[in-house]
């Protein structure tokens, strides 16, 4: 192991460079005309929104604290890893949090787009302490994703699921962790289910909280079928329907378009900071359950994005390179087929994007915990951070859970 | 008629100075290693783009140069909405008998692309060897420098009902119309609404279902059995190209134009690479130079309305914010017209590029031509092609020769 493989403790420092231009930015603002329609959420991220955040960014909003008590709550590090085809040396940077108590079960969170690892800092201290012997605990490892946060970008076409892949678990590996679990949702839930697929013998389990799937087929899972042709749903299932429906009628226009033309959506990612804003702002409160954000965490957000190392425009280039990458030679893994190697959790929130029947779920492999939840969206982490723990808690619980199987 | 006032394009100092500024201040992203244009817009190309718009481009002379082509602006009003100032390009012929022509752009064009094909339509027609045309090219409301509405629900009914107002005020009681892209699918709009006025459609777009066998049984059965031929199996791969690769900005624009617009009303590079993407992509080849980009480009970033204005029309057209009852929505524009004559051009590289049965079931198809170079922005690309087939289409001997009553194009 050279000097590649060192882990250097990181702390955010943003050079005022950056904080300067942004600030400049902001004030050259131009925006759309107002219309009798500009603040209708049917046609987008409203007008009066965008500008009380325009303003509360430039004016009030702190990024220097913000940054002070995001290194206070959150351990980070830096470390370099190669990558098949790709940089030898990608900086890679992450949280790392070990538990307060032994027998911890290592844990791999993987954020999505447009998340990071803020998404973490909520179930971090509820995940790590462990209050009773019944209730597991956990060594988190929370990387910012190749292209993402405070990561490194790259600079070659063809860094997908499987490179994303790759990244984590050898982020694992280098962390000590020979056996991990998984848990994520948007690109984390692809990422973790391509993890479980190439390195069956190292991910012991995983937890999805965005559940993507097929109906289940009479070839390959019979009863389930059944059950899908029978239309035999709950109440809490139809509704997911229509949440689904209103994410293919209305709703994907940003996955299109990042999953082509990535490039030129870059241009305004990176110039214009209110294009940025807006962009992520919209998912932010379309994707959660009535969550009450506050002006200094959707900045937080945001700025996460403005602020990063590889430029805002790289982290949607995932969306290109795993729609181009489907073909098993370029590398592609199915993750909607079924790996019985790997038990899984699935936590449904009525509010996330894909809120598909059980029967469905099922067909992604071995269920041992699942749980529909009456509230919360596509980031249940930040928006009902006590609810996911403790799924994660009681999935893994020695009793009622898959812990006693477990060797940790 | 006398609200009817000349129009001169000036866009003022403070605008052209804001946008050098917020040139020299653009941040650029990076980009992978050998993209090409598979990802989008590469960054060399808008890099040197944005630096010749903001050094070396003249707006000014621009402006001077499109000013000497006929324009004027006039209030349109349509039921529910309020007047919105139209502004135009018409050019009268000497010919008496000259077809009055409506020549209607799409996204992400504009009027300008009328020029190329404006004097041989106008001038090129001697009325004797020659049918001879009167021209006229708005600027979409919402586009160039017509205002553009601050309600919502201004869909294909409002743009054909501007269109056709126009086409009144202006003493036009019947005419026809050319397009692609939004020109095509407000033709199909006017043909619905309005065949008492709009006679005939030359169209440079297919946006047509195939022949189902209840509807067009000749048709269909026609497409069932004849192969297609060797343009219409080219047309299936770059259709199959554009649904695959090229949609990203229709869907988006369908269903968020909000979010988008910001980025285009604050980002000059967002606008142009947004813009330029389409330019490269949706053409044959064509040779752009970058003063023609710029002031392409240019257009949006003046326009009336603002460049964020522009991408509403997708939203509207799919979305029937108000209910109203029979909106015209793809299904309908693709639905029978009767009464109104239809002519096609079909070019290479457009984007939707279909078999003579699928455009045979718009309705009563008299022209039909097909071409081997040129793609989505025909009128610029190949004007000459648009021009010919326009006076093939309406001259004598022609499809839809005479369909105007009381004007054929030629000197009675």
């Amino acid at each position: 192991m050279g000097s590649n493989s060192k882990i250097e403790p990181y702390r955010i420092a943003v050079p005022d460079s950056m904080i300067d231009k942004l600030k400049k930015k902001l004030e050259l603002v131009t925006f759309p005309e107002e219309t009798s329609f500009t603040n209708d959420w049917n046609y987008g991220a409203p007008l009066d929104d965008i500008k009380r955040l325009t303003q509360t960014w430039k004016e009030t909003y702190d990024w220097r604290s913000v940054e002070a008590n995001l290194n206070e709550k959150l351990p980070q590090f830096t470390t370099r890893i190669g990558v098949e085809g790709h940089e030898d040396d990608l900086k890679i940077h992450f949280v790392h949090k070990k538990s307060e108590k032994p027998g911890a079960i290592p844990l791999l969170f993987c954020h999505g787009w447009p998340g990071s690892i803020i998404e973490v800092s909520k179930i971090l201290p509820l995940l790590t302490s462990g209050a009773t012997d019944d209730e597991p605990t956990f060594d988190v490892v929370a990387p910012s994703l190749p292209n993402f946060g405070f990561s490194q970008g790259t600079s070659k076409r063809g860094f997908g699921l499987r490179q994303q892949a790759e990244v984590c678990h050898k982020l694992m590996q280098r962390l000590g962790y020979g056996k991990y679990a998984t848990q994520g949702g948007d690109w984390g839930f692809i990422i973790t289910r391509t993890m479980g697929a190439l390195y069956p013998e190292h991910v012991v389990a995983s937890h999805l909280n965005l559940i993507v799937a097929h109906p289940p087929s009479l070839l390959s899972t019979p009863l389930l079928c059944l059950q899908y042709l029978l239309g035999w749903y709950t109440e809490q299932e139809k509704a997911g329907f229509q949440r689904v429906k209103w994410y293919n009628d209305e709703g994907n226009g940003y996955n299109r378009m990042q999953g082509t033309k990535p490039h030129t959506l870059g241009f305004a990612l990176a110039d214009s900071p209110v294009a940025l804003l807006a962009w992520v702002y919209e998912k932010l409160v379309d994707w959660t359950d009535a969550y009450e954000w506050t002006d200094e965490e959707l900045l937080t957000w945001i700025s996460i994005y403005a602020f990063s190392e590889a430029g805002a425009d790289a982290s949607v280039r995932l969306y290109y390179e795993a729609a181009h990458q489907t073909k098993k030679e370029d590398g592609g893994v199915d993750v909607l087929k079924w790996n019985g190697k790997v038990p899984l959790g699935l936590s449904y929130f009525p509010k996330d994007v894909f809120v598909l029947p059980s029967s469905w779920g099922r067909t992604l492999g071995p269920v041992a915990f699942e749980k529909r939840h009456e509230k919360g969206g596509h980031f249940p982490s930040f928006e009902v951070p006590e609810a996911l723990a403790d799924d994660i808690k009681k999935m893994f619980a020695k009793k009622g859970g898959i812990g006693a199987k477990l060797a940790f | 008629m006398v609200d009817i006032k000349p129009y001169t394009i000036a866009v003022d100092d403070h605008h052209l100075e804001d946008l050098k500024t917020r040139l020299s201040l653009a941040k650029f992203p990076d980009e992978l290693d050998q993209a090409g244009w598979d990802m989008g817009a590469p960054l060399a190309d808008v890099k040197r783009l944005a630096k010749y718009w903001q050094d070396s481009y003249d707006w000014r002379n621009a402006e001077k140069e499109l000013n000497k082509v006929p324009q004027f602006v006039t209030d349109i009003q349509c039921d529910g909405f309020e007047p919105l100032a139209i502004h135009f390009v018409h050019v009268r012929s000497k010919v008496q008998g000259a077809v009055p022509l409506l020549f209607i752009h799409g996204w992400p064009g504009h009027f300008e692309e009328v020029f190329r094909i404006l004097t041989p339509l106008t001038e090129g027609g001697d009325g004797i060897k020659l049918p001879a045309f009167d021209v006229v090219a708005p600027s979409l409301p919402n586009f160039g420098f017509s205002e553009g509405p601050k309600k919502r629900g201004f869909a294909m009914e409002q743009y054909a009902e501007t269109m056709n107002k126009l086409m009144l005020k202006l003493g036009y009681n019947e005419y026809v119309t050319q397009g692609g892209d939004w020109g095509c699918h407000i033709s199909r709009a006017l043909a619905h609404l309005y065949p008492k006025y709009c006679k005939a459609t030359h169209l440079n777009y297919d946006s047509a279902n195939p022949p189902e066998f209840l509807k067009n049984p000749i048709l269909s059965i026609q497409h069932a059995l004849t192969p297609y031929n060797p343009r219409e199996q080219h047309g299936v791969v770059r259709s199959k190209w554009f649904d695959q690769e090229g949609r990203g900005y229709s869907q988006l624009q369908t269903t968020k134009p909000q979010t988008l617009g910001y980025g285009l009303a604050d980002s000059p590079v967002a606008c142009l690479a947004w813009i330029y993407e389409k330019l490269h992509d949706w053409t044959d080849s064509y040779p752009w130079m970058d003063d023609e980009v710029c002031t392409w480009v240019s257009i949006y970033w003046f326009s009336t309305a603002g460049p964020a204005a522009s991408v509403r029309i997708y939203y509207e057209m799919i979305h029937n914010v108000d209910g109203r009852k029979d909106k015209i929505d793809q299904k309908k524009m693709r639905a029978w017209t009767p009464g109104v004559k239809l002519g096609f051009s079909h070019f290479p590289f457009d984007l939707q590029v279909r078999p003579s049965t699928w455009v045979r079931t718009l309705g009563n198809v008299v022209f039909e031509k097909e071409h081997n170079s040129g793609g989505h922005f025909a009128a610029w690309e190949r004007p000459d092609d648009i021009v010919n087939d326009v006076r093939e289409m309406f001259g004598k001997g022609g499809g839809a020769f005479g369909v105007v009553k009381g004007v054929t194009g030629y000197i009675s």
